[in-house]
């Protein structure tokens, strides 16, 4: 008999109805599965929902790129929303999949992904390594 | 607000609300990750078996929460930073240090993705199904959150409280 399990993880049957729902478990993995892709296509077309200027407190939606007198744009809050927004939407696509699709979302892609996303990210800043291996 | 406090104070107070949240945060996560990757056997011993012992599965909704507050908090410090920390970075050619905050963002956000599924990972705890599930993505979770930590630490240093 183990009690390994038992001793760590707390594990009680869950009492919560989210928690319980086959459809929230096909949103929840869709999403968190689909997430770290999202973020780094859409960082790499550089699609962000709103660009941000912090130096004049200013909003726009979509990209907007320099603008002389108002200082740098932030894209990163706009490359974010986009990604929940589309991640969500797959994320509803899959709740209204039948239940043997679904079931057949390999789960470990959950933490595989994100590992694999790191790489391009690295990639991604490149100007940057690049400026400091210059100075 | 710069009436009763400086513009200084008003961001430090943040950036130590920022600090708070993901001090919580990092415990949180690495008592979990401590938990799924090396499991007690027994309830009680030394401080490391306690440490790994806790009842992992009561953490998830606070990771969940303390996670999106932490991010809440950093963005919004974000705004501050990309004008009075960022710009005399690149002037004074920190160029790794400002690739590592942008590294740092990135980060954050992957982690933030991540959140539905762990949740539900840990609310059916009881479902051994979910077993290697929840264990990689804790861990990776916990590793994003020190990686987190350490960066933000270090650009502290550089150039953060009272500067």
């Amino acid at each position: 008999m183990s009690t390994t399990t038992r001793t760590t993880s707390g594990a009680a049957p869950s009492t919560s109805s989210l928690a319980a729902s086959r459809k929230f478990k096909a949103f929840a993995t869709t999403f968190s599965i689909s997430g770290p892709v999202i973020y780094c296509v859409i960082q790499y077309l550089n699609w962000p929902l709103v660009t941000f200027w912090p130096a004049t407190d200013r909003l726009v939606w979509g990209y907007e790129g320099a603008r002389s007198g108002e200082g740098p744009n932030m894209l990163w809050y706009g490359w974010t929303l986009t990604t929940i927004l589309i991640a969500a939407a797959l994320g509803v696509v899959a709740m209204l999949l039948p239940r043997r699709v679904t079931s057949k979302i390999p789960l470990s892609l959950v933490w595989i992904f994100p590992i694999l996303a790191i790489p391009y990210v690295i990639y991604s800043l490149m100007p940057w390594w690049t400026l400091a291996a210059s100075h | 607000m710069t009436e009763l406090i400086s513009v200084n104070t008003f961001w430090t107070i943040w950036l130590f609300v920022h600090l708070i949240l993901a001090v919580g945060l990092l415990g949180a996560l690495t008592h979990q990750a401590m938990a799924v990757a090396l499991p007690a056997r027994q309830p009680a011993g030394g401080i490391v078996t306690r440490f790994r012992a806790v009842p992992a599965a009561g953490y998830a909704t606070a990771v969940c929460v303390l996670w999106i507050l932490t991010y809440i908090v950093g963005s919004y410090i974000y705004t501050k930073y990309r004008i009075a920390i960022r710009i005399p970075l690149e002037a004074g050619h920190y160029y790794k240090t400002g690739g590592f905050f942008d590294f740092k963002e990135h980060v954050a956000t992957l982690g933030l993705v991540l959140l539905p599924a762990y949740w539900y990972f840990w609310k059916n705890a009881q479902d051994p199904s979910y077993d290697n599930a929840r264990k990689g993505v804790t861990l990776v979770l916990a590793a994003m959150c020190w990686f987190l930590f350490i960066v933000g630490h270090v650009l502290n240093n550089t150039r953060g409280f009272g500067s």
